[in-house]
């Protein structure tokens, strides 16, 4: 160095120790923990740096590196044969946010690390190439700003990162307040730009206002910074047309939502590995994306998807019915509602493909006072049906088992008292001889075994039941024509051979209770006969042995 | 009282009733094994069975192939009646009398001990003829009952409807009356007080003799035969008649009775009834 440089290297030293004299109430690194940082329109939560030094500094002094650095020609040359300048200026230095006179200082050897390599003289370099040295540098951010802030760039072990410099720059690092002026929007466009991407400057920094950068984590306001933004759509390859604007409050009220008294989803809990900016969207149709989001609800819902993958549903889908029921289709997928809150709503969300069912069940005993009522005892689709495991009811089986589903409500004394409804319904019908044929069917579990009996279906109506004695359509406004069903030679007296679920009495099967009474006597009485004299032959047969 | 020595052996039935009676107890056993568990039907044993015989639809068809046995075996049976009655004008010892109720109740003296000597009872005693007329009674219940079950469509377009399940009452109690008369009282005087070989070698020994027909015996002993003969220019005449009438009438029972048995299968298979199936919509875009 010549003497020259050396005299103004000493004459920059000088203002710098005065200038260290007038800042001396700011104490270098002791004081930082205390800054606030600039104050700026950065979300409050997102604290960008720690609030502890690192573990341990040495004594450093940026001065005695100033005394070479800035004013040099030297280049280092790196083995891949590029050249760096050594030369800093001073008044870019200035700039930085962490200078000597910012509110944050730091000394070179903070982000030169590890201070001893950069004792007088260096130790040379490992970095194979000016980007090498940079990727590497960067880390020494981390020692600060312990948890970078999210971004969907790729991270300094990726094959071709982005690291803090790239954005923040080096010796003239901005405070994050610039960032949300637009100042340093230059950064986002030139580097896009030079990876065949165009963005605009507004672009980026609408998405910097918006906040996306500065967060930490990707909670729900995180998310809904854009998508509570109204008509946002989302187009998929094959043309769908999908609404990405979420209904704030629909969330908010979701049994996922805040305001439930479960634990509160985020959105990533659901939307996993998204960050900003997102990955596009693989899937080729909206309905494809909702396929391959189905197994995220087994995450938290074992159970539920484990029976789910038994049901009909997921038959037809493993059959290529790609319209075929998933989670979402019945419950939504976020302004999710409490499902049989109020009871009504299981049907309407059955509904919404099986409308002709439905329609057929509105009419009904059952469906109107469930509709009409909000009775809490008549079954909605689910209690016949099921819930997730819903399996197909045109099986055998299915008919074979109906029986029961309804004895569960109709044998059940308490609830039929209710309504005034006999309970003998199911013990009348398993005595008869459709029933007994039913459950003989039921016992022996024939594999597809098609019952011919009837089945409480058969004659009541299976959605579409109505009262027995409703005179327009219950089962005795045309009984002939409903036995005549299975029995198509059957005529006028013969729908008089059914009990009518009837327990025999003088007022009801007569005939049937004469001829029980009668056996009532005419079995005990010949038992006791017959008893009697096989008891008294016997005695005899005794008494005569012990006399001979 | 069975005896060590050698008992002499008094005739007692022919060939014919020896058929009949094994006939009557396979198809009884038959239709009591895969009637009952039918009655029984909500008991785990009696799905058992019905599993271990082939399922509901097959025991019914064994019941009803038995049933057909057995109105055969009853059809037969009055063919049989007729030919000793006509052919071989043997007296009918079947109908009950004034007699047979001074037996029971001399049976039953003798036994609590109210009087010394046994009732001297004939070829057919009080207690035979009872069962014989329980099993009459008893096949007309169920066989006409069982009909009823079997073809109610035909039965209806006749009779009340109301008549069908009274017969499916009488038919299940009459069975549960006939299978306990059988093992309460056939079944202790035939195999438990002792055995009675006379429906296999048609013979009966000597003391079992004395014990239930004492006068049987006596007209036996006093060298009178079994049963009348006939001269044998007559009998054959006699045998000509009957057989070509037997023939011709038991023709035409037969032929109806095929009938009754097939003509109605609505009952047995009856038709499931067929439903539209469903299509759902398919599922609106999320």
């Amino acid at each position: 160095m010549s003497r020259a440089r050396i005299t103004s290297v000493a004459a920059l030293a000088g203002l710098c120790l005065l200038m260290g004299a007038v800042f001396t109430a700011v104490p270098t690194l002791s004081a930082r923990g205390e800054n606030k940082g600039p104050e700026t329109a950065v979300p409050p939560s997102t604290a960008l740096w720690q609030t502890e030094p690192p573990d341990s500094h040495p004594p450093f002094d940026s001065n005695a590196c100033l005394l070479c650095h800035t004013d040099t020609d030297e280049t280092i040359t790196f083995p891949s044969g590029e050249e760096l300048s050594i030369q800093i200026d001073a008044a870019t230095l200035a700039t930085s946010v962490h200078s000597n006179m910012s509110a944050s200082p730091l000394a070179c050897q903070e982000c030169h690390q590890p201070p001893n390599n950069y004792q007088y003289p260096h130790v040379p370099f490992t970095a194979q190439s000016v980007r090498d040295y940079e990727i590497m540098n960067s880390s020494a951010c981390e020692r600060c700003h312990m948890q970078p802030h999210l971004t969907s760039h790729p991270g300094p072990s990726s094959e071709n990162p982005v690291v803090c410099t790239d954005c923040h720059g080096g010796h003239d690092v901005q405070p994050a307040a610039s960032w949300h002026t637009g100042a340093n929007v230059e950064n986002c466009t030139a580097c896009h730009e030079q990876q065949g991407v165009q963005v605009t400057a507004e672009g980026a920094t609408a998405v910097i206002q918006a906040g996306l950068f500065a967060a930490q984590q990707i909670d729900n306001a995180y998310c809904l910074s854009c998508h509570s933004q109204p008509d946002q759509t989302m187009t998929f390859a094959n043309g769908d047309v999908v609404s990405i604007t979420i209904d704030e409050a629909g969330l908010h009220d979701s049994v996922h939502g805040a305001s439930n008294e479960w634990d509160e989803l985020l959105c990533a809990d659901c939307h996993q590995d998204y960050t900003f900016p997102h990955e596009p969207v693989s899937d080729v149709s909206a309905r494809q994306y909702s396929l391959n989001q189905n197994n995220l609800c087994q995450r938290c819902h074992e159970d539920q998807f484990a029976k789910a993958l038994t049901s009909v549903h997921s038959a037809a889908l493993m059959e290529g019915n790609l319209d075929a029921a998933l989670c979402t289709d019945c419950h939504s997928a976020h302004d999710m509602p409490v499902p049989n809150e109020p009871r009504s709503r299981i049907n309407e969300t059955c509904r919404q493909c099986h409308s002709s069912i439905f329609d057929e069940y509105a009419h009904s005993v059952h469906g109107e006072a469930l509709i009409e009522e909000a009775n809490p005892d008549v079954p909605s689709c689910v209690n016949c049906h099921g819930v997730h495991d819903i399996q197909d009811p045109t099986t055998a089986e299915f008919r074979i088992n109906s029986p029961n589903l309804c004895a569960d409500c109709h044998a059940d004394e308490e609830l039929m008292a209710q309504y005034e409804i006999s309970t003998d319904v199911f013990e009348t019908y398993v005595a008869d001889f459709h029933g007994t044929t039913a459950l003989l069917f039921a016992h022996e579990g024939q594999e597809g075994a098609q019952l011919n009996a009837a089945v409480c279906y058969d004659c009541h109506g299976i959605h579409n039941i109505k009262a027995p004695d409703d005179p327009e359509s219950g089962i005795k406004a045309n009984l002939l024509e409903t036995c005549q069903q299975c029995h198509p030679n059957a005529t006028e007296n013969f729908p008089d051979s059914w009990t009518s679920h009837y327990k025999p009495s003088l007022q009801n099967n007569t005939l049937v209770y004469l001829v029980e009474l009668f056996y009532s006597i005419v079995i005990p009485v010949t038992v006791a006969f017959f008893g009697l004299l096989v008891v008294v032959d016997v005695y005899g047969r005794v008494r005569r042995r012990r006399r001979n | 009282m069975t005896t060590k020595e050698k008992q002499p052996q008094y005739e007692r039935f022919r060939i014919g009733a020896r058929i009949e009676h094994i006939i009557l107890l396979v198809s009884f056993t038959v239709l009591a094994v895969t009637g009952l568990p039918q009655r029984y039907a909500q008991h785990e044993l009696a799905q058992n069975m019905i599993w271990a015989m082939g399922g509901i639809e097959t025991v019914r068809l064994i019941h009803r192939y038995a049933a057909f046995v057995l109105v055969l075996g009853s059809v037969y049976h009055l063919f049989t009646s007729a030919y000793r009655l006509y052919v071989r004008r043997e007296r009918n010892r079947m109908m009950p009398d004034l007699k047979d109720a001074q037996d029971l109740v001399g049976y039953v003296k003798y036994n609590v001990g109210l009087q010394e000597e046994r009732p001297k009872m004939r070829k057919f005693n009080f207690g035979e003829k009872l069962e014989f007329w329980a099993v009459v009674w008893g096949t007309a219940v169920m066989a006409i009952t069982g009909f009823m079950l079997w073809n109610p469509i035909a039965t209806t377009n006749v009779l009340p409807g109301a008549i069908i399940p009274a017969a499916k009452a009488a038919h299940s109690y009459e069975a549960l009356l006939a299978v306990v008369s059988i093992v309460i009282w056939h079944f202790y005087n035939v195999m438990i007080k002792h055995w009675n070989p006379s429906m296999w070698t048609g013979k009966l020994p000597r003391h079992q003799m004395e014990e239930e027909h004492a006068l049987e015996l006596e007209r036996l002993e006093s060298g009178e035969t079994p049963w009348p003969q006939v001269p044998a220019p007559i009998l054959r005449r006699r045998r000509i008649i009957f057989t070509v009438t037997s023939v011709i009438v038991g023709s035409i029972i037969l032929a109806v009775l095929v009938w009754a048995f097939t003509f109605e299968e609505t009952a047995l298979i009856t038709v499931v009834p067929t439903r539209e199936v469903f299509v759902p919509l398919a599922t609106a875009v999320p």
